[in-house]
């Protein structure tokens, strides 16, 4: 299935859910999963999400590093290009900015061990592993494409819609199958078109896509099939996720009909037009960001009114998924400080820069990297007066873990010439004489004074 | 760009993921397109609290990235046009003249009676790649003949169209047979 900004629920989703699936169970073996319960509320004395998330996080990249070239991580994600093991790098990097997503992985892992104790040593523990990692992208992979939607669309979109588009585009695929297949379920197919079975219909070779379904065979569709193949439809089983749309159905064909329109849409767009450019490649839009904000601050507001949209209701929201409505956006913080600009590169004494050369040599780096590192970094650039306080192991870092090793807009002088990418951050920790968890803490702390005033940046 | 520097590109990419892979729980659009179009364009600046609305909603943010590169990328295109030319047909000279095109398709102009003469109307094509642009920057235009005489000048209206009256004695047929059998759309100088 397409929709407009979606980028995992075509078919290779499955193969991206098995992956992440296969590395998270690389990740947590051995000591991994009772780690996972040393937190809690009242503050146990283990490690806290965060710090679980990123080791998790880190170990999972790893490992889809080393699959890497397997025909399951080459095979393609979408119809853009992505492949499967893209799809996966970049999910396992939504899932840090969606936090609440691990939140509830690993309550699911409290509850399974408050329930049947050390899971993880049983019979069968793989599997049980396997489906909560799976639940948590599940849910991950629909919030991020219903944000996708939205801002691809300018409208709302909920997880709980796309789910629903899914289950619609899932129906079409059962009904098509069938109409295909007519002759073996004459029955079936008559059931749905509403109609007594007699001969080849005619709506079966009519329907081409999903944007010639009707909404009325969706619905005949789910309710024959408890008679049809022993289970209840979508929209007829207890669980009443879809229950209300069984009566509705002019919604159920404007969302095919989306659907539909979109594919053929997405079937005409030349794969290489990605939704960026060049414009989205340099981030453009933030010149516009920084102005829309300044002539905000310029204009005189009295007396325009606020043309605010309130917060959309789900109205896909199964009763089952109703969960406590999350608190609103932060409070404004404190205006961002005008800060001095930073000397360059401090002086160094000659002693200072062969202790540098041969660290740098000692990590298989070029002699010079600290020195030719650190003066290609602008010293008017916001980040560096942010981080004037930090080594450059540590702004690398920081780089490293907000882009990724490899970006393109990286320059030369910062990247090791054996890899092409940033130094590992063993060697930075090695650049900086600090241990790796140390460096760790340090770039955090770095990252979390950026955040702290990135509202205003 | 900065030019001096090698690390403008990777700031700015810093800048955006700080400021898009924020996590902001029950986040939601929080400004319509038109208010954000409406601070894009500079015709009407966002107010305090709409401000504070997007500096703290990312999916906001996000939408107005994709605003800003989709006005960029409109404003790129009607950059780049300056004409558009057309030739009178051979079957349109034998017959009443009611309409020419562009060979580009973007641009046709209708000749309607109008009393003792003849109203001249020049209509932009919608799905001409500089119409959104056109449309927002709304240029002084001018219909040329074949002599280079001015056929038709003035700015487009909401819907993409300009009338006036045929300024000539001769019909419109004739009057581009006399004059090269050609016509041009262009923006006027200002």
């Amino acid at each position: 299935m397409r929709l407009p900004g979606t980028r995992y629920q075509e078919h290779g989703w499955e193969q991206v859910r098995k992956l992440l699936g296969h590395c998270s169970l690389l990740a947590l073996n051995g000591e991994g999963v009772p780690a996972l319960l040393g937190h809690g509320d009242k503050g146990e004395g283990g490690p806290a999400p965060a710090a679980l998330l990123e080791r998790y996080t880190e170990a999972v990249a790893t490992a889809l590093g080393r699959s890497a070239g397997s025909s399951r991580a080459e095979a393609p994600g979408n119809h853009y290009g992505e492949s499967v093991a893209e799809l996966a790098l970049s999910l396992l990097y939504e899932l840090r900015a969606q936090p609440s997503y691990w939140d509830g992985f690993l309550a699911a892992v409290a509850s399974e061990h408050a329930r049947n104790g050390a899971f993880w040593t049983g019979a069968g523990a793989d599997g049980i592993l396997r489906k909560k990692i799976n639940d948590m992208y599940a849910g991950l992979r629909d919030k991020v494409d219903a944000d996708n939607c939205q801002v691809a669309l300018g409208k709302p979109c909920s997880p709980n819609k796309i789910y629903t588009y899914r289950m619609l585009d899932t129906a079409y695929g059962d009904i098509a199958a069938l109409f295909a297949n007519w002759q073996v379920h004459e029955d079936q197919v008559a059931a749905i078109l509403g109609r007594a079975p007699g001969g080849l219909p005619i709506e079966a070779r009519q329907m081409k896509s999903i944007a010639g379904c009707k909404a009325e065979w969706v619905i005949r569709w789910s309710e024959t099939l408890d008679r049809f193949a022993g289970s209840p439809g979508p929209l007829h089983t207890k669980s009443k996720r879809f229950a209300s749309l069984k009566n509705q159905p002019d919604k159920i064909a404007a969302m095919l009909a989306e659907i539909g329109d979109y594919e053929e849409l997405s079937a005409n767009l030349d794969h290489a037009e990605g939704w960026a450019g060049d414009a989205g490649e340099a981030a453009l839009w933030l010149e516009d960001y920084w102005r829309v904000l300044g002539e905000s601050e310029a204009a005189a507001p009295e007396g325009t009114d606020d043309r605010l949209l309130a917060a959309p209701d789900d109205e896909f929201a199964g009763p089952e998924t109703d969960g406590p409505v999350p608190p609103d956006a932060a409070p404004l913080p404190d205006e961002p400080l005008a800060l001095p600009t930073p000397a360059l590169t401090p002086a160094l004494t000659p002693g200072q820069r062969a202790h540098e050369q041969a660290l740098a040599l000692s990590l298989s780096l070029p002699p010079r990297f600290i020195e030719l590192a650190a003066a290609s970094q602008d010293a008017s650039s916001w980040t560096l007066r942010m981080l004037k306080d930090d080594t450059l192991p540590v702004r690398l870092a920081v780089y490293q873990k907000m882009l990724g090793g490899a970006d393109d807009s990286y320059p030369d002088e910062w990247r090791d010439p054996a890899t092409g990418e940033l130094p590992t951050l063993q060697q930075l920790a090695a650049l900086d004489g600090v241990s790796m968890p140390t460096l760790r803490k340090r770039r955090n702390e770095a990252i979390a004074r950026l955040s702290a005033c990135t509202p205003g940046l | 760009m900065n030019e001096k520097s090698k690390t403008g590109l990777a700031d700015r990419r810093l800048r955006e993921r700080l400021l898009l892979g924020r996590a902001v729980p029950g986040d939601h659009l929080r400004l319509a397109d038109a208010t954000l179009l409406g601070a894009l364009d500079g015709s009407r600046p966002l107010t305090a609290n709409e401000r504070a609305a997007l500096m703290h909603s990312p999916l906001t943010l996000r939408r107005l990235r994709v605003l800003s590169d989709a006005v960029r990328k409109q404003a790129g295109a009607a950059a780049i046009w300056m004409r558009s030319g057309g030739l009178l047909r051979a079957a349109a000279s034998s017959t009443t003249l009611d309409r020419l095109v562009t060979d580009d398709g973007c641009w046709a102009l209708h000749f309607v009676p109008d009393g003792d003469g003849w109203s001249v109307i020049l209509a932009l094509a919608a799905e001409a790649p500089f119409a959104p642009g056109l449309m927002r920057q709304q240029p002084m235009l001018r219909v040329l003949d074949g002599a280079g005489a001015t056929v038709l000048q003035g700015r487009l209206d909401i819907d993409g169209e300009c009338e006036d009256g045929w300024p000539f004695d001769t019909p419109p047929a004739r009057h581009f047979q006399l004059h090269g059998g050609m016509f041009a759309v262009e923006t006027a100088a200002p």
